[in-house]
């Protein structure tokens, strides 16, 4: 049975998630924020219905149930089957409410032998989570900590658990960081920044899992409160004709929306924010009308996909349509084509519409009407399958 | 890239201090070296530098009234506060523009983690460049984590203000660690900030910011202003 990471695009590259009894580490660049990766793998267990085991060594309990709160994942909800595994109070001299308390957390056979005594308890296959592997090797020392990975996985294995670790690749000895990396855990995910200077963007990555051929592609992510690790695709255009519902459709589709327009008419862009089924989106949407088209050009640079918006009425535009599409240098991006409108009275249905445009059977062409919201989501999600889609070839 | 302490008299002696430069401040208990990190990142501030200030003995909340109360007319979305603090209490404060809320003075990837963020909106969505890394202090860190755990974070960070062009102000306590300690740390950065004395008379002065120690000054913090004598 596999396990699911909470992670759609990430199951998606893991084919499934996580076999039982298997391990997963997420490996980050240091900067990088990495433990509501291991978070949101124990709440999908815990809302699936399984059970969960938060191990906590740099971080108060309550303050762990506290940040679940802070992402929407109410750990108070799940009651018995969400169990924190206390290492951090020990390191500090404070008393701990809860059931398995680490006495020693700098001492790697204090560390096992709660660990074994959780396991043996929950005898039911659940999912723990390490909250920092990194600070156990700093406390405990980098050699008796590999050693006691080593133990920990095979006892999970034993009880079928999936044991997943948050890793920060701090500058260990190049030793540590291969081993890490290539040997002790049954599938890798890495975590990294984007940098020139400063970090300034977040990916994800299968590096290996033994149990299949994993998707090895980079995903951009971003980190929402609420809502956790969502993909990120900067860079979404929405563009067609004038009045076709460009600005509708970008208003229907984001959280946020922003338009600069005179007399109900885009005259620079839209930008709209969307959050939706486990991706997040920056979309620009352009002008339609042609003395705009030099700016149009500018705004459609670096789109990772684009939203062809007609207005399903009204088929003289559809040429202007297709150009739009030369003028954006859209030709070989992943392209959407909305068909707006489609409660009016003469609105061509998809087929039609492919037809007139001359465009082939691979071009998606999505009913919609943005004035009602009715379809855009679905549009959305044909896209962002697309680009996914390129993107891991 | 350069900048200046905020420290009139030394800053005439050292001249511009190059962007990318790690400071180490140490001195004793009760010297004032909070304020003095303060006016550091203030100095920054109205200069339209940003500031992040990671603090593991103040809870942000009192660090962000340091500014509001002393320095007026600063832009305070300038300012970013790591807090190592609040959550150790037991307080389940969320993060809000200024403060970014780590779990613990242990939390080492956390405290990563908001200091990348910080400088990630102060380069990127502000487009500020000129940048001032306050750590205050590596004392309460190095009690909750070893030498070598404390000596990879710094090499990190070090690294990323000397890469960006920042300028890093490291607080030590004197007296607290061994030799050892401080000769390691010492490796990672370019100068040092000294203080020295007791009993309310102390003295300060810079050595490796020009190609001579300055002086040793005897100070007064005097609001938002260091004044030196001698």
């Amino acid at each position: 049975m596999m396990v699911e990471t909470g992670i759609p695009a990430l199951d998606k590259h893991l084919h499934g998630g996580v076999p039982q009894g298997k391990s997963l580490l997420y490996y980050a660049d240091p900067g990088v924020e990495c433990n509501v990766f291991g978070m949101q793998t124990v709440h999908r267990a815990l809302s699936e219905g399984g059970r969960g085991i938060y191990v906590t060594s740099s971080t108060d309990p309550r303050m762990i149930r506290d940040l679940f709160e802070e992402f929407g994942w109410g750990a108070g909800e799940y009651g018995d089957r969400f169990t924190i595994v206390d290492g951090f109070s020990g390191l500090i001299g404070a008393n701990s409410p809860e059931q398995y308390v680490v006495p020693n957390p700098d001492d790697a056979g204090s560390m096992t032998q709660s660990i074994k005594q959780m396991m043996e308890d929950v005898c039911e296959p659940s999912v723990i989570v390490f909250e920092s592997l990194s600070t156990i090797m700093d406390l405990c020392g980098e050699s008796a900590t590999l050693d006691a990975i080593e133990e920990w996985n095979k006892y999970a294995m034993l009880y079928d658990h999936v044991i997943v670790y948050n890793f920060t690749a701090w500058p260990y000895s190049e030793d540590t960081l291969a081993h890490v990396k290539e040997t002790i855990c049954n599938s890798v995910v890495l975590i990294g920044g984007i940098a020139a200077k400063v970090i300034f963007g977040q990916y994800f990555g299968v590096k290996k899992t033994d149990w299949d051929e994993a998707t090895k592609k980079c995903t951009l992510y971003k980190v929402l409160k609420p809502g956790g690790v969502r993909v990120y695709l900067p860079k979404i255009l929405v563009t067609g004709p004038f009045d076709a519902g460009k600005t509708t459709f970008v208003h229907a589709l984001s959280t946020k929306a922003v338009s600069v327009d005179r007399l109900g008419t885009t005259v620079a862009l839209d930008y709209g924010h969307v959050d939706h089924s486990g991706f997040t989106a920056d979309i620009f949407g352009t002008p339609g009308q042609e003395r705009f088209d030099p700016i149009v050009k500018l705004l459609s640079g670096e789109a990772m996909g684009v939203f062809l918006i007609l207005d399903s009425t009204n088929t003289n535009d559809f040429a202007r349509a297709k150009r739009m599409l030369e003028i954006t240098e859209s030709i070989g991006l992943p392209v959407v084509i909305v068909a707006n409108k489609q409660d009016m009275k003469g609105a061509l249905v998809p087929e039609e519409i492919r037809r007139k445009l001359g465009m082939t059977d691979d071009v998606p062409i999505m009913p919609v009407v943005a004035a009602s919201c009715e379809g855009v989501f679905e549009a959305f999600d044909v896209l962002v399958d697309r680009v996914m889609e390129v993107d891991s070839t | 890239m350069t900048y200046n302490l905020g420290i009139s008299k030394m800053d005439e002696l050292i001249g511009d201090i190059k962007g990318g430069t790690n400071i180490m401040m140490i001195g004793p208990p009760m010297s004032g070296k909070d304020d003095i990190t303060n006016i550091i990142a203030y100095h920054g501030l109205i200069n339209k530098n940003a500031a992040v200030i990671v603090s593991t003995r103040e809870p942000g909340k009192n660090v962000l009234d340091w500014f509001e109360n002393r320095a007026l007319g600063i832009p305070p979305e300038h300012i970013g506060i790591v807090d190592c603090v609040t959550r150790t209490l037991g307080f389940g404060a969320p993060d809000t523009e200024n403060i970014k809320m780590a779990s613990s003075p242990v939390d080492l990837t956390g405290i990563g983690v908001k200091i990348s963020q910080f400088f990630e909106r102060f380069w990127m969505e502000m487009q500020i460049k000129e940048t001032r890394l306050c750590i205050n202090s590596l004392s309460t860190i190095l009690m909750y984590s070893n030498l070598q755990t404390v000596f990879r974070f710094l090499h990190v960070f070090t690294g990323r203000v000397k890469a960006a062009n920042m300028l890093g102000v490291y607080v030590i306590e004197d007296g607290m660690h061994d030799d050892k300690t401080i000769v390691t740390l010492k490796q990672l950065f370019d100068g040092m900030i000294e203080i020295r004395g007791d009993d309310g008379d102390y003295q300060i002065r810079a050595i490796g910011l020009s190609p001579k120690p300055t002086p040793w000054f005897d100070y007064e913090i005097d609001g938002v202003n260091i004044v030196l004598r001698g």
